[in-house]
C-alpha cells in the first residue's frame, strides 16, 4: 500500500521550523503596529515620569541653600564615635544623595570647614529612609545650623519611581503579543491555511510564544534603557541591582505570557481573550493579594504579589514584612522573597505552557 | 494515494463520518459528492489534520495521518473551505513562509511564486496585503499556496467555493492541467457539473456513509431516473397534465410554460419512447423533445434520496 512520493523536498526538523514561525509571527506584531503601540506606552510613561513630578515642583534633583539642620543626639539615630560615644551631635539631611564636594556648613551664619575636628558625614538609614548624617565633632550646642549643597535622586530612589510601571507595562506586552495568539488561529479560520502543512502544532506554538517574547522583551528592554539612561542624568549612576530587575521583569514576562497562551487556548474569541488577560493582571489577582494582605496571610503563590520583586529588588537593604496595629485594624506589608518570587514566576511558566500546550495540540478545527 | 480505513468521527451521539473506507488510487481525480452536512468536509478536516478522529485510519502516500501527521503531509497540498490568510502578509510572503515550512530554498521559493501566482491571476498582487483581497482573491490564493510545492496529492473541499462563473472555470482549468500532470486529486464538490468535468471517479456520501464510489462513466448508468423536456403545439391543459401523470413510469410531470412541460420517469431509451407515444396518443401534438438534466446529477438525487 505504501507508495514512494516525490522527493522533492525534505521538510525541516522541528527546531528548524521553530524560527521560521518566529520570524512570520514576530513581523505580525511590526505590521499590525502592536509592538510600535507597545513602545509607544513605554515612550510615554518614560516622558511623564520624567517631566511630570518637576514640572509640578518635586525635582529629580537640585540645590539646598541655607538649610536648617535639626540636631539630633547619636543615640537618636544610632551613631556614637569613639571617645564620644552616642553623645555626639548629629545633623540630618534628608537626601537620598549629595554632591558631597558642593557641601558647606554654616554655625550662626559662619561656615564651619570640613576636616579636621568639626564635621564629618555619614551616609545612615534613619526611620526607614535613606539619609546623611553630619557628625559635628565639636560642640554646637545652642547654634543654628543651616547648609548649603547640591543634591539629586539616588539612582535606587529614581529607578524605583519608574520600575513601578514594568508590571504593568509586562501585562500590556502580554495582552498584545500573547493573548490571541492561539485563539486567532481558530476564529479567523487561518488555522485552515496552517495546520494542513507537515509542521507539528508544538512547533507553531513555540515560535509563536518566542516571538511574543522576543516582542515583549523589546518593550521591556526600551523601557529599561530609557530608565537607564535618564538615571545617568539624573541620578549620576545606574543602581547595581537594575540589571536583576530586568531579569526580573524578563521571567515575570515569561509567566505572563505563558498565562495569556493558556487563556487563549482556552477562549473561543479574540476579544474576551485579551479582555480577561488584561483584568486578570490588573484587577483579579491584585485584588486577591490584597484580600490574602488584609486577612494577614502572605500569598507567596500569587504572581502579581511575585512580580513586586521587579521593584522592590533595587531597594537596599531589601524591605522586610511588617505590620502595624491602628484603631483595632492590623495593617500588613509584606515583601516576596527574590528566590520564592523567582521560583513562583518559573512554575508559572513552566505549568500555564504545558497546560496550553496540551490544549493547543488538542483543540480542533471543527467549526 | 489516499486511503480511508473504517474512518469514524462522532460528535457526541452524532456521527459524522460512519465507518468510511475509500481508496483514491495515485494519479487519479476523485470526486467527493454528498448534501450537506454528508461527512465530506469533515473527512476532509481529518485527511488534512485540522480534527482528529474517534476510530479508524488515513493515509497519504502509505502514512496515517492520524499517528504521524508531519510525514503524511509533506507531499499533500490542501485547500480546506476558503482559507483566511495573515492579513499582513503578502502572497509572495505568505508562500516564502509555507514554502519556508516545507523545507523549499529561496530559490525554489521565488521560481515557483511566480509559476503558481500566474496560475491563479494574481501575479500583479504579490505585493499587495493579503488583508486587501477580495473572497475570490483569497480562493486562487489557497489554490497558489497548495500548488507551491508540487505536492504528489492534493486535497480540496470546494475549491471554486466564492469565486465568479469566471474565477471557477479557471480553477477547473487548473485542476484539468494537474490532472495531465498526473496529481492525485481529491475534490470535495457540491457541483455536480464541476465534478463531472473534471473527476475520473466520484463518491457519494451521506449520513457519513460511502453510497457509490465508481468512474463517472459508470455512475451516470447508475441513474434510474431522466428527465425529458416536451414542446407541445397548442397549450398544455390541466386535464393533459392529469393525464400524463397517471401514465406507467412517470414519477413527476412539471408544466414549465404554456406549451413545454418538464417530465420526470424511471426508465430508459425504451421507457422514454413508450411514453411519447402515449402523451401523442393523448391528441396532444408533440411538437419536440429534448433530455434535460445531468446524469451525474440524477444518480445523485436517486441515490441521496434512497438513503434518507
Amino acid at each position: 500500500m505504501v507508495d514512494e512520493p516525490k522527493a522533492v523536498h525534505d521538510v525541516p526538523g522541528d527546531f528548524e521550523q521553530v524560527p521560521i514561525v518566529w520570524r512570520y509571527e514576530l513581523l505580525k506584531y511590526l505590521r499590525s503596529k502592536r509592538l510600535l503601540a507597545s513602545m509607544a506606552i513605554a515612550v510615554v510613561v518614560l516622558s511623564l515620569i520624567y517631566i511630570l513630578p518637576p514640572a509640578l515642583g518635586t525635582p529629580y534633583s537640585g540645590t539646598d541653600s541655607n538649610r536648617v539642620v535639626s540636631l539630633l543626639s547619636g543615640a537618636d539615630v544610632g551613631i556614637g564615635l569613639p571617645g564620644l560615644g552616642d553623645t555626639v551631635q548629629v545633623g540630618l539631611l534628608n537626601r537620598s544623595q549629595i554632591d558631597l564636594d558642593t557641601l558647606v556648613i554654616f554655625v550662626n551664619g559662619t561656615e564651619l570647614p570640613s576636616g579636621g575636628m568639626n564635621w564629618t558625614i555619614s551616609k545612615i538609614t534613619y526611620q526607614g529612609q535613606s539619609a546623611y548624617a553630619v557628625v559635628f565633632l565639636t560642640n554646637v550646642t545652642g547654634k543654628v545650623i543651616t547648609a548649603s549643597y547640591e543634591w539629586f535622586t539616588s539612582p535606587e530612589s529614581f529607578e524605583s519611581i519608574f520600575l513601578n510601571f514594568a508590571s504593568i507595562l509586562v501585562v500590556i506586552c502580554a495582552t498584545f503579543f500573547g493573548a490571541d495568539a492561539l485563539v486567532s488561529e481558530f476564529q479567523n479560520r487561518t488555522g485552515y491555511l496552517i495546520f494542513p502543512n507537515p509542521m507539528k502544532r508544538g512547533t507553531l506554538y513555540f515560535g509563536k510564544y518566542a516571538a511574543s517574547m522576543t516582542a515583549g522583551i523589546m518593550v521591556m528592554g526600551l523601557f529599561y534603557v530609557g530608565i537607564a539612561i535618564l538615571s545617568l542624568i539624573s541620578a549620576r549612576g545606574i543602581d547595581a541591582d537594575f540589571g536583576l530587575s530586568f531579569l526580573f521583569s524578563v521571567e515575570y514576562l515569561m509567566a505572563a505570557m505563558a498565562v495569556a497562551y493558556l487563556i487563549s487556548t482556552l477562549l473561543k474569541g479574540t476579544t474576551g481573550a485579551t479582555v480577561l488577560t488584561f483584568f486578570l493582571f490588573i484587577m483579579i489577582l491584585p485584588i486577591v493579594d490584597s484580600i490574602a494582605i488584609f486577612t494577614g496571610a502572605k500569598f507567596d503563590a500569587s504572581l502579581t504579589f511575585a512580580a513586586g520583586v521587579i521593584g522592590y529588588i533595587l531597594l537596599d537593604p531589601y524591605p522586610t514584612d511588617w505590620t502595624q496595629s491602628f484603631a483595632g485594624f492590623e495593617f500588613n506589608n509584606f515583601y516576596p522573597a527574590p528566590a520564592t518570587a523567582a521560583i513562583v514566576m518559573l512554575a508559572y511558566a513552566a505549568a500555564a505552557i504545558a497546560i496550553s500546550l496540551v490544549l493547543f495540540k488538542r483543540k480542533q478545527l471543527a467549526g | 494515494m489516499i486511503e480511508l480505513q473504517n474512518l469514524t468521527k462522532s460528535f457526541g451521539e452524532i456521527k459524522a463520518v460512519d465507518n468510511l473506507n475509500l481508496k483514491v488510487p495515485t494519479s487519479t481525480t476523485v470526486g467527493f459528492l454528498g448534501p450537506n452536512g454528508a461527512g465530506k468536509t469533515t473527512t476532509i478536516k481529518i485527511l488534512t489534520n485540522l480534527i482528529t478522529a474517534t476510530s479508524g485510519r488515513a493515509y497519504l502516500n502509505g502514512v496515517d495521518v492520524l499517528t504521524d501527521p508531519k510525514k503524511a503531509l509533506s507531499h499533500v497540498g490542501a485547500v480546506v473551505e476558503t482559507p483566511e490568510f495573515y492579513p499582513y502578509l503578502t502572497p509572495v510572503e505568505t508562500l516564502s513562509y509555507l514554502g519556508s515550512i516545507r523545507g523549499m530554498n529561496s530559490k525554489e521559493i521565488a521560481r515557483r511564486s511566480n509559476e503558481v501566482l500566474q496560475v491563479v491571476k494574481l501575479e500583479q498582487w504579490r505585493k499587495t496585503r493579503i488583508g486587501k483581497f477580495s473572497k475570490g482573491m483569497k480562493q486562487r490564493m489557497a489554490i497558489a499556496q497548495a500548488l507551491l510545492h508540487e505536492p504528489d496529492v492534493l486535497i480540496l473541499d470546494e475549491p471554486t467555493t466564492g469565486l465568479d462563473p469566471r474565477g471557477m472555470v479557471e480553477v477547473r482549468e487548473t485542476i484539468k492541467s494537474l490532472k495531465k500532470l498526473k496529481y492525485t486529486i481529491f475534490m470535495s464538490s457540491h457541483l455536480l457539473v464541476e465534478v463531472q468535468e473534471t473527476c475520473d471517479r466520484a463518491a457519494l456520501i451521506d449520513h457519513g456513509r460511502l453510497l457509490v464510489y465508481d468512474s463517472i462513466d459508470n455512475l451516470k448508468g447508475l441513474s434510474k431516473v431522466a428527465k425529458i423536456e416536451v414542446t407541445t403545439v397548442a397549450d398544455i391543459t390541466d386535464s393533459l397534465l392529469l393525464k400524463i401523470q397517471g401514465m406507467k413510469n412517470v414519477r413527476a410531470v412539471e408544466r414549465v410554460n404554456g406549451r413545454t412541460l418538464v417530465l420526470t420517469y424511471e426508465g430508459a431509451y425504451e421507457q422514454r419512447s413508450e411514453l411519447l407515444e402515449a402523451v401523442q396518443a393523448t391528441g396532444a401534438r408533440v411538437a419536440g423533445f429534448s433530455p434535460v438534466g445531468l446524469p451525474l446529477e440524477m444518480m445523485y438525487m436517486d441515490l441521496v434520496k434512497e438513503s434518507r
